[in-house]
């Protein structure tokens, strides 16, 4: 065995307790398309009213629902290429670890909706949507924890600034955000689609 | 013997076949699998993960407990102390090799 040898054998280990312990499901596809309906999204509000509860709820809740469909179809679709288990080990932990974050969103987006303050949502989301992502980033792919950690730090101004940004901060947000993440997992998918583990180490 | 080849002869040979190398590799990141959970996750065949195991087993690198959950029987493969020390090990030399090889272009 020589130096690239060991080096080879080394990156097969990592890459199979990085498989056993992470969700790989998560699609680019479906990152770049929920990227894609948030900054659509936001690009909605030049002819509508983001002061409208109504407007401002239906436009959000297509994105969400686009978004989570476009995450469940993909991750269908890629289980079933790969023939991996959806409803995986890995899949299950990731959910428990953004079941807290999600339902903190549901009862704050109640609350705030309930008193007409719909438009400092986008701040508390995103600080809800940090804090799963984080969550859920010892199990979940690198980028996931980078998006984390940048909605994180960019929810507390979007919560301080006035409402009159918070339409253009999701779009920045999770638009442009999704948008980077989808492209970081898509160069990360082609990689590991060259790397052919199965077929060197089983 | 030149350095490499000093640390080649210290690899674990029973760790330094790859189908026990991922089996250990893939142990070593959780605390334990089932046998199904783990032959899906090699993607390998019952009877060739089995004699992986049972040799990892004899070697003390891997426990295995079998139980019944409800009526069904269930085999969960864990590594042991032993197993994650010999990992370790194992993963050390691969890095010695790896600097050695830095040190001595063409090694």
């Amino acid at each position: 065995m020589d130096a690239r040898q060991a080096t080879q054998t080394l990156e097969v280990i990592r890459t199979l307790m990085e498989r056993t312990t992470q969700y790989q499901l998560l699609t680019a596809r479906a990152s770049l398309v929920a990227g894609s309906l948030a900054g659509a999204g936001a690009l909605a509000f030049l002819g509508l009213d983001a002061a409208d509860p109504g407007h401002f709820g239906a436009v959000w809740a297509v994105v969400f629902v686009g978004s989570l469909a476009a995450t469940v179809v993909g991750t269908l679709t890629r289980g079933r290429a790969s023939g991996e288990e959806v409803w995986s080990r890995q899949a299950r932990t990731v959910l428990f670890a953004l079941a807290p974050a999600l339902f903190a969103a549901l009862v704050l987006t109640v609350f705030f909706f309930a008193r007409g303050w719909h438009l400092w949502l986008p701040g508390v989301w995103m600080l809800c949507y940090a804090q799963g992502a984080l969550a859920t980033s010892a199990y979940a792919p690198a980028p996931i924890r980078w998006l984390g950690l940048a909605v994180l730090l960019l929810g507390g101004p979007t919560l301080f600034l006035s409402p009159e940004w918070s339409v253009g901060m999701m779009g920045l947000v999770f638009g442009a955000g999704h948008l980077t993440l989808g492209a970081v997992l898509l160069t990360r998918e082609r990689r590991q689609a060259s790397l052919r583990l199965h077929t060197d180490v089983a | 013997m030149n350095a490499i080849k000093h640390l080649f002869a210290d690899l674990d040979p029973l760790l330094h076949e790859r189908g026990r190398m991922a089996i250990v590799s893939v142990l070593a990141a959780v605390d334990s699998l089932t046998f199904t959970e783990l032959r899906d996750q090699l993607e390998m065949t019952d009877g060739n993960l089995s004699v992986h195991l049972q040799k990892l087993d004899e070697k003390g690198y891997v426990a295995i407990d079998k139980k019944f959950v409800g009526k069904r029987p269930q085999t969960t493969c864990r590594l042991t102390k032993a197993g994650r020390e010999a990992f370790t090990r194992y993963l050390d030399h691969l890095e010695a090799i790896v600097r050695q090889g830095r040190t001595k272009p063409g090694a």
